[in-house]
């Protein structure tokens, strides 16, 4: 997260072609496309999960705290104030959320005490950062800690005395409902059970992510175009990440700096409680004391996976939570079989530099890549249980690796800002 | 300072915050004054993550121990919680703690111990340790309360193998350390024990050195659900915290689970108790019991004290009575384990 990631690009190159725009019909080819790879896969390996409604559904339940994680991170450090401390205000998310909708209820009371629960870590980091310029590291670290340490306490305050209830785990929350697209359940069922090659994945998919569906679910998906509207397209968002980028010129220009970073930090903290209430509302139905484990650290790293951008954010959460539902469900067979889409990505990666970039060296060396993992996923016939629990890590890590001389972060993320020291 | 002044605000408001919940309770956790008479017992107790009101082996612990208060009229007892993520120096510190608070014995909780109590006990040779679920921790003043979970969970796979009509059972286990294989080993010998046929699918949430499937009701259910999807009727669990979600998934499959350490049938929430075939049950609480009470007779011995099924140590539940029709088979097979004419192999 220093600036050493910066130098690293050769930006001055780029001018001469034009610059790469992501439309939606781009997007939604990619998509078709990656789902063309796991049907090849499938079919080829027999993994029938890598694709069933239950994988995409678990995914979409995986990915949703940490997107809202790295939603939270986003909204913090667009302002230019780092937040290493969003685990904390999760944790917060889970006790809040779990409490409010056993002390209402009403699960919808839980998330909105979710919120509150994880604003209280943002006023913190505000008050510390913001207003009284303590190194933004050290005050998230400082929240994680205290996050743990509060609802420890609250827990045998509150929780103990419940039926059911104990000082490390909360009663059963209220379910909260579902929402499914009407009529096309069962048919997309019958058609996954074929097992066709590409219409049953598809199949698979859309059944996921439109039956039983939680409202939570929906309202933070929809939370990823929102941040997006609200930080780009409108005065105050420009406001907020001109804190971001250069806080002095914004002061200039009579930006409330403080007033803006504060706002900034206090919402990152309510995504990140929302998080932290998705886990113990929806995902666990119970507050689990250490619960969210470390989700914080990877929403973090979902959303410089997405370059400090919504839309890329919610891929990397996306990414994270599809290959953990396939470790989590079916381990070594399905881990296996996208050792196959692995091979098969990386040599379409080879063909591109070969053909549109004309590095021969880079191309070269993807291929033996591709071929090696090839040769991996024919020669055995699973993967091991130690390597699968860590496949979401190793592929964001991969994707990483091969994006980050791209990634830009906020100009002054992370600097103190202090006002009218313009230099 | 001004960070202080800032966690000082954080604190109050929190505070506050969760005071609007509900009555506290207080534990009967802190030493009182000595006994009068003879010289009384003071006993410590060291808790692995989780600490008393866990739901698990340590609440399990805390029974065996309050039991024993009960009984021989212990008044001044000790009682500490590890956190989660600590180090071995936190887990030495906190023994030691109570060693030189002159509390003998002393029972460690948890494997986790293992380490720390080598050292510990080295240096304080007149107090008496205990260690749950270890053994290779071995010293003249340490005695291992260990439990031949293999042989509880070849009857609950046995269970499973009877009761599962799609010939699919699952096994999802918290943390993949020797002590979960033990579970898994001996579970996996008792579904094929009874149907060499039936497909077993295993899986650990998490890899050590993260220990956060012990605690990621998340986890756990997605990695339940994925099992009932794939054909699995009834699933095992050995993972603490995360075994929450193992029932709830159940609950959304209409599946069954197989519950661990206490009777979860008792102890799992109302709303998916049903679900619970039975469980594993772990007498924690009775080998507590026996070592304190062997303490008061003066005829603690060192080493370990295997409890299994001949001692009543392990076992399987009947709560809900959903097994009730295959008892008599599973009490055949407890004979033939306690003659030795079966073997359960644990590792």
């Amino acid at each position: 997260m220093s600036a050493a990631g910066l130098s690293v690009g050769q930006p001055l190159e780029a001018p001469a072609k034009p610059r790469f725009k992501m439309t939606p019909s781009i997007l939604l080819l990619g998509l078709l496309g990656l789902l063309l790879l796991l049907a090849i896969a499938r079919v080829v390996s027999g993994a029938n999960d890598i694709t069933s409604a239950g994988t995409f559904s678990a995914a979409l339940g995986l990915a949703v705290p940490i997107g809202l994680a790295g939603l939270g991170g986003l909204w913090s450090e667009r302002s230019g104030v780092v937040n290493i401390g969003l685990e904390g205000m999760m944790i917060l998310g889970t006790w809040f959320g779990a409490w409010g909708a056993l002390q209402f209820g009403s699960p919808w009371a839980g998330v909105i005490a979710g919120a509150i629960g994880g604003a209280l870590g943002g006023v913190i980091h505000a008050v510390a950062t913001v207003t009284f310029g303590v190194d933004h590291i050290i005050s998230g670290v400082a929240i994680n800690i205290v996050g743990l340490g509060v609802t420890e306490y609250l827990s045998k305050l509150v929780f103990e005395g419940m039926k059911g209830g104990g000082a490390k785990q909360s009663p059963r929350i209220p379910a909260m409902g579902t929402a499914s697209i009407p009529g096309i359940g069962d048919p997309l069922k019958t058609i996954e059970s074929k097992h066709w090659f590409f219409v049953s994945d598809l199949a698979g998919l859309i059944s996921g992510l439109t039956q039983n569906v939680s409202w939570f679910t929906i309202l933070a998906v929809l939370l990823v175009p929102l941040t997006f509207y609200l930080l780009w397209r409108t005065a105050f968002g420009l406001r907020i990440r001109s804190c971001g980028e250069r806080p002095v010129a914004a002061e200039s220009l009579g930006v409330n700096v403080y007033l803006y970073k504060w706002i900034a930090v206090v919402v990152s903290g309510g995504l990140a409680g929302l998080g932290g209430a998705f886990l113990s509302i929806v995902a666990s139905q119970l507050y689990r004391d250490g619960q969210t484990g470390g989700r914080g650290f990877i929403g973090l790293a979902a959303m410089i996976f997405g370059n400090w951008r919504p839309g890329g954010l919610a891929a990397g959460a996306a990414l994270f939570g599809y290959t953990d539902a396939l470790q989590l469900r079916q381990g070594g067979v399905s881990v296996h079989a996208l050792l196959l889409v692995v091979a098969m990505l990386l040599a379409l990666v080879a063909v591109y530099q070969l053909v549109r970039q004309e590095r021969i060296r880079a191309a070269v060396i993807t291929f033996v890549v591709a071929a090696l993992v090839l040769a991996w996923f024919l020669l055995t016939d699973t993967v091991p249980e130690q390597f699968t629990s860590v496949t979401p890590h190793i592929t964001t890590l991969l994707v990483l690796s091969l994006a980050s001389q791209r990634l830009r972060m906020p100009a002054a993320d992370g600097i103190p800002y202090r006002r009218g020291h313009a230099g | 300072m001004r960070l202080i002044a800032g966690l000082a605000v954080a604190a109050v408001v929190l505070g506050a915050a969760g005071c609007g919940g509900g009555s506290s309770t207080d534990t009967a956790a802190s030493p009182s004054g000595s006994g009068t008479g003879k010289p009384p017992l003071r006993v410590g107790l060291a808790y692995d993550i989780g600490g008393r009101g866990d739901q698990s082996f340590n609440d399990s612990a805390a029974a065996g121990l309050d039991k024993a208060k009960k009984d021989f009229g212990i008044t001044d007892s000790k009682e500490l919680e590890a956190n989660q993520g600590e180090t071995d120096a936190q887990k030495e510190e906190r023994l030691r703690l109570l060693a030189e608070g002159g509390y003998t014995p002393i029972i460690a909780v948890g494997f986790a111990y293992a380490g720390p109590l080598k050292k510990v006990a080295s240096e304080f040779p007149d107090t008496k340790f205990a260690i749950v679920d270890d053994q290779s921790t071995l010293a003249g003043n340490i005695t291992n309360l260990v439990f031949a979970e293999e042989q509880g969970s070849f009857l609950v796979g046995a269970a499973a193998a009877l009761k599962s009509v799609k010939n699919n059972v699952g096994f999802v286990g918290g943390v993949q350390v020797p002590l979960i294989k033990k579970f898994e080993v001996g579970y996996i010998q008792g579904v094929k024990h009874q149907k060499p046929d039936v497909q077993v699918q295993v899986k650990y949430l998490t890899q050590p050195p993260d220990f956060s499937g012990f605690g990621d009701p998340a986890k756990g259910k997605a990695a339940a659900q994925g099992m009932y999807d794939s054909g699995a009727d009834i699933v095992y669990q050995a993972a603490g915290g995360s075994g929450g979600g193992v029932f709830e998934a159940a609950k959304a499959a209409g599946a069954w689970a197989i519950g661990v350490d206490s009777d979860q049938a008792k102890t799992a929430d109302p709303a998916v108790r049903d679900r619970i075939l039975t469980s594993m049950v772990k007498k924690v609480d009775v080998a507590v019991y026996d070592f304190i009470k062997n303490n008061v007779d003066g005829t603690v011995k060192s080493g370990p004290i295997v409890y299994d099924l001949a001692k009543g140590g392990v076992d399987y539940a009947t709560t809900g009575g959903h097994i009730n029709d295959i008892v008599p088979q599973l009490e055949e097979l407890k004979k033939q384990i306690i003659s030795g004419q079966i073997k359960v192999a644990s590792s």
